[in-house]
């Protein structure tokens, strides 16, 4: 989660509002108030507007949302005149590389930890953990251009950053914190991404870690920013991000020649959208100058376009707009959602509940009729309960967890009444007799579907009672049944059905071997049964491909 | 006044003659003489009876005493050992001066002086002395001998049970000492017996014993109130596989391979590997390109065997795409309620399984503002009556809102997510309008209803707790 903590005195100067009116407006334009402190808020905002990832960013939106300040912002960009070349070499290790040179910045301690933070949060949401993008931000002064990207030797040596000696690139992967944290990313590779000025200084080992040597602190005036990744329009969102919330900090951008291509670019995108698609979509009856003007609030350029078309300029930072749809719920957000009519569609449509469900509603109430109470296991379980206690061997076809996180459940349940055992485990100090049934999922060769079980407790549980309710039920779901010596090692040999239909075996009732009782510590006798559900008449067959 | 059948026929017996013991009314009722005496008491506490009771004490002389008896008590014995006078050295010679010495000096038979022990004149038997020979015909000697060990007394309580005027007055306008009826026959009840019988009246001041009827879980109904509501709107129930390919599960749902959603962190995978439906490039060429539509998809890779990997299915959803997948053409609404997994450690709050409902409404022209509609409708429904949107993220819809309901002793509380499914969800699958859909996690309505602060115990299924959950569910307007 991205959790953002703004300052209200910061957020305030950039937004050009009050502390009040931000934080009651905030959560309309998409997100989730965390903490409410005295000088500042933490404010969770989605994953898919990482623009929204620092103080200048919300300062940016809020202007458009609240009026202030509308339409598309202007991030003019000069040539530095400073180069960047990439080796060709990183192509299967990290090759794209985006960059650009920020001047003018005027850090405090504030404002460092806020673009620290920005960093951090694009790490992860842009990033994927620094895997898909990684961003270096340098003391320019300190280095030397043109700089190189270059695919280094694993021994090669620099001092890395919050260190004094030198170490060599393996060493820092597994002595320097981050080296450890990030190491999978690139230690397979047999070469190390590393950028260094013209004299061989480094700058970084992205994306695990900076050079001490161009450490940013308060003294800092200007900036180069590395961002290298494995996809390039993540390098470019993140190189776009953090340019125009140094802009609108106060800083001017300046563009960066790497390898021919000048970064970066941050002129909008324009898409034409159709305001008739728009008012559909939304159920609103919106003119094109209306739409335009409700674009503008989220700092889009929009104009009226012909055939009712409606020009639309995308700030570069807008990383989220993939689709026409992105941009109407953007008007959606301006409208303002507590302001949509909210009206029943007037498709009509019967309700029909699903066969399985008619069947589990009936076997529910055959079982509350017999006067047993339902239960409502997990369907996760593991070998020890599902089988073990239950002297049963695991059968083919068992659904097992490939990472479980508990010895508890490392699979799918294939049957319900080691789960009943377990629960009168559970409650065997409370009143007997206990009587409780379950009716839900087992799975068994990846396919679903759905079994009974039911279970007696109490001193006069025999294999008369389960006899007889398992007659009765099956009588009640319609089933024509024969019943034959089971084998069944989980109940008591001489006392056990196995239920067939149709020739073959759906089900077994019957005393609950002692055993079995002993494993399950319980004191009492037990008369129970279970029932593949497929068997019932008017049971649908389902797909059983995943 | 209500009698009871056995103070009715104590009663009766009493009737016959007015007053008598205990032992001859146990006799006659064939009851222990216990009973008789608790009976009278009751007749006692409603002034129909007296009851008279009288202790008797029988004495018995201990070995001590009868010794004392034949030979009389050590100081008789002592005084009837000598003359008029005698030193005291002397006496203290007498095997009984020991004992004797003090009772002579207390009874004041003898005077002592000067060493010499004088006899006063006239000494007669003394009350002791009397009940010794014969315990039970003098009352007063009695306590000395019992102090001094030699006779013993053993109470013996006799009752004697009298009619009060008042119970005379009753007992000859005639008692009915038929049996009261419990049970009622099936004889009685046809023969129209019942209508003379003496029913018996029961205590209605005295709870029963509790009993237990055959139910459904409480959380079982919560879901069935739900399941009823959305039939009932018109929606279409969906069934499907808790094992679900990541191609349904994620990539069908316009879901980025490097999502962190999909990570082994979060998502419980399986082993088994499935093969992907045949137009599956569909979904593809979205993630890469945006297919035919106005996306630009993901871009970056798109992995066939990241797609063929099963997972327990972590949505609704995934049967919500593969329902629309089979039924491409409008109208389509349809619901489930249904377990999802999440790879979650177990707490309080968290669940690696938990259920979610899903709805869907997908047809021509339906909107934006139908799905704050449907949503509206459904929860108040539910019993929320207050409900507010706000905008939401989900990967697979656009726009997205997270409806929040009023609940009054929470104050605004989220409840699910809801949107239009994207374009490039939709479009794979060949679909031309619009799909509504909404969902919400069913446990956390069960919490509110329920007035839970654990999750775990829906599922642990404490016997003693859905004993005790009622079957009717008030909504928390206190409704149904």
């Amino acid at each position: 989660m991205a959790i953002i903590s703004l300052s209200y005195r910061y957020l305030e100067r950039l937004t050009g509002a009050d502390r009040d009116l931000i934080l009651s407006r905030l959560p309309m334009i998409g997100s989730d108030m965390e903490r409410v402190e005295d000088d500042h808020c933490d404010v969770e905002f989605f994953p898919n507007r990482p623009d929204l990832f620092s103080v200048e960013g919300v300062a940016r939106a809020m202007r458009g949302f609240l009026g202030i300040e509308t339409g598309l912002p202007d991030y003019p960009v000069t040539p530095s005149g400073i180069r960047f070349t990439v080796d060709p070499a990183l192509g299967p290790i990290r090759p794209y590389l985006g960059s650009a040179v920020i001047r003018g910045v005027s850090f405090d301690d504030e404002s460092i930890l806020s673009i620290m933070a920005l960093q951090e949060a694009l790490h992860w949401a842009v990033g994927r953990g620094r895997s898909k993008v990684a961003i270096g931000i340098h003391d320019l002064d300190a280095v030397t251009p043109p700089f190189h990207y270059r695919a280094a030797e694993r021994s090669h040596r620099f001092v890395p950053l919050d260190f004094t000696e030198e170490m060599t690139m393996e060493e820092i992967l597994s002595v320097h914190p981050k080296g450890k944290m990030y190491s999978s990313i690139v230690n397979d590779f047999p070469r190390f991404p590393l950028i260094t000025d013209d004299r061989g200084q480094v700058l970084s080992f992205p994306p695990i870690i900076n050079g001490e040597l161009t450490r940013v602190t308060t003294e800092t005036k200007n900036l180069l920013l590395d961002t290298t990744g494995t996809d390039e329009r993540a390098v470019r969102t993140a190189v776009t991000i953090i340019c125009t919330a140094m802009a609108e900090s106060g800083a001017t951008i300046e563009s960066v020649s790497v390898e021919g291509t000048q970064w970066p670019d941050l002129r909008p995108q324009t898409r034409y959208v159709h305001a008739g698609e728009c008012n559909r979509l939304l159920g609103t009856t919106l003119s094109q100058e209306e739409l335009s003007a409700l674009l503008h609030k989220m700092r889009f350029g929009a104009a009226p376009a012909a055939d009712g078309a409606i020009r639309v300029d995308v700030p570069c930072y807008r990383a989220d707009i993939m689709h026409d749809w992105d941009i109407f719920e953007d008007v959606a957000i301006a409208y303002g959602y507590e302001h949509f009519p909210a009206g029943i569609s007037p498709t009509f449509a019967i309700g029909t509940p699903h066969p399985v469900s008619v069947i589990s509603g009936v076997v529910r109430q055959v079982m509350t009729g017999f006067g047993f109470l339902e239960v409502i296991p997990f369907t996760l379980s593991n070998e020890e309960v599902m089988y073990t206690r239950m002297q049963r061997t695991a059968p083919a076809g068992v659904t097992r967890v490939l990472y479980p996180i508990t010895e508890d459940h490392t699979l799918v349940r294939t049957d319900l009444l080691p789960l009943l055992l377990e629960i009168c485990q559970f409650n065997r100090h409370r009143e007997l007799p206990q009587r409780i049934f379950c009716v839900g999922d087992v799975v068994s060769d990846l396919a679903t579907y759905q079994k009974l079980a039911w279970l007696s407790i109490h001193p006069g549980a025999d294999f008369s009672e389960a006899y007889a309710t398992a007659d009765a039920f099956c009588h009640e779901l319609g089933l024509a049944i024969t019943v034959q010596e089971s084998e069944d090692p989980a109940f008591l040999g001489g006392r056990r059905g196995a239920i067939m239909v149709n020739g073959m075996p759906a089900g077994v009732f019957g005393e609950i071997n002692p055993g079995v009782l002993n494993g399950f510590e319980l004191e009492h006798p037990v008369a129970a049964m279970e029932l593949d559900l497929r068997v019932v008449p008017g049971y649908p067959a389902l797909p059983g491909t995943p | 006044m209500d009698l009871t059948q056995n103070e009715k026929r104590l009663l009766a017996a009493l009737g016959n003659t007015g007053d008598a013991d205990p032992a001859a009314l146990a006799d006659t009722l064939s009851v222990p003489e216990d009973a008789v005496i608790q009976y009278a008491h009751l007749l006692e506490d409603r002034g129909l009876a007296t009851i008279e009771r009288t202790v008797v004490t029988d004495y018995e002389l201990t070995d001590e005493g009868k010794r004392y008896a034949e030979e009389g008590l050590p100081e008789r014995q002592l005084l009837e050992s000598f003359g008029s006078r005698i030193p005291l050295a002397e006496l203290s010679l007498h095997p009984l001066s020991r004992i004797g010495i003090g009772h002579l000096r207390k009874k004041g038979w003898v005077t002592i002086r000067d060493g010499i022990v004088e006899k006063s004149p006239a000494i007669a038997p003394g009350d002791d002395e009397r009940a010794l020979q014969d315990p039970s015909s003098n009352e007063k000697g009695i306590p000395e001998l019992r102090k001094r060990g030699l006779v013993t007394g053993t109470e013996t309580v006799t009752y004697r049970i009298s009619l009060t005027p008042a119970g005379s007055v009753l007992v000859r306008s005639g008692i009915d000492t038929r049996e009261e009826v419990g049970t009622l026959t099936r004889e009685q009840i046809i023969s129209r017996e019942w209508q003379s019988l003496p029913l018996r009246k029961y205590n209605i001041g005295k709870r029963p014993r509790r009993v237990y009827p055959g139910k459904l879980h409480p959380y079982q109904r919560l879901i069935e109130e739900m399941r009823q509501i959305l039939l009932q709107m018109g929606f279409t129930e969906i069934y499907g596989g808790l094992v679900q390919s990541a191609f349904w599960n994620f990539d069908a749902l316009f879901q980025p391979q490097d999502h962190p959603a999909r990570e082994m962190q979060d998502t419980f995978y399986l082993k088994e590997r499935v093969t992907l439906p045949c137009d599956f490039g569909k979904v593809r060429d979205m993630h890469l390109h945006g297919g035919t539509t106005s996306s630009t998809g993901w871009g970056g890779k798109w992995s066939e065997e990241k797609a063929a990997q099963c997972v327990l299915r972590t949505h609704s959803t995934s049967l919500s795409i593969r329902h629309l997948a089979d039924h491409t053409r409008p109208p389509v609404k349809a619901f489930c309620i249904s377990r999802v997994y999440r790879r979650e450690a177990i707490d309080p709050t968290h669940l690696p399984e938990f259920e979610q409902l899903e709805g869907i409404v997908m047809d021509e022209g339906v909107n934006f503002s139908h799905l704050l509609g449907y949503l509206k409708e459904f929860y108040r429904r539910m019993g929320f009556s207050d409900v507010r949107f706000r905008p939401g993220y989900f990967p697979y819809t656009e726009p997205s809102v997270e409806p929040e309901v009023y609940v009054p002793s929470l104050g605004w509380v989220e409840m699910g997510g809801a949107g239009i499914f994207r374009e490039e969800v939709t479009a794979p699958l060949g679909l031309t309008c619009p799909v509504l859909a909404w969902g919400l996690g069913v446990s956390r309505i069960a919490m509110l209803r329920l007035g839970l602060k654990d999750l775990r115990l829906l599922y642990r299924s404490d016997i003693d707790w859905v004993r005790d959950q009622p079957s009717l569910i008030p909504d928390l307007q206190g409704g149904t």
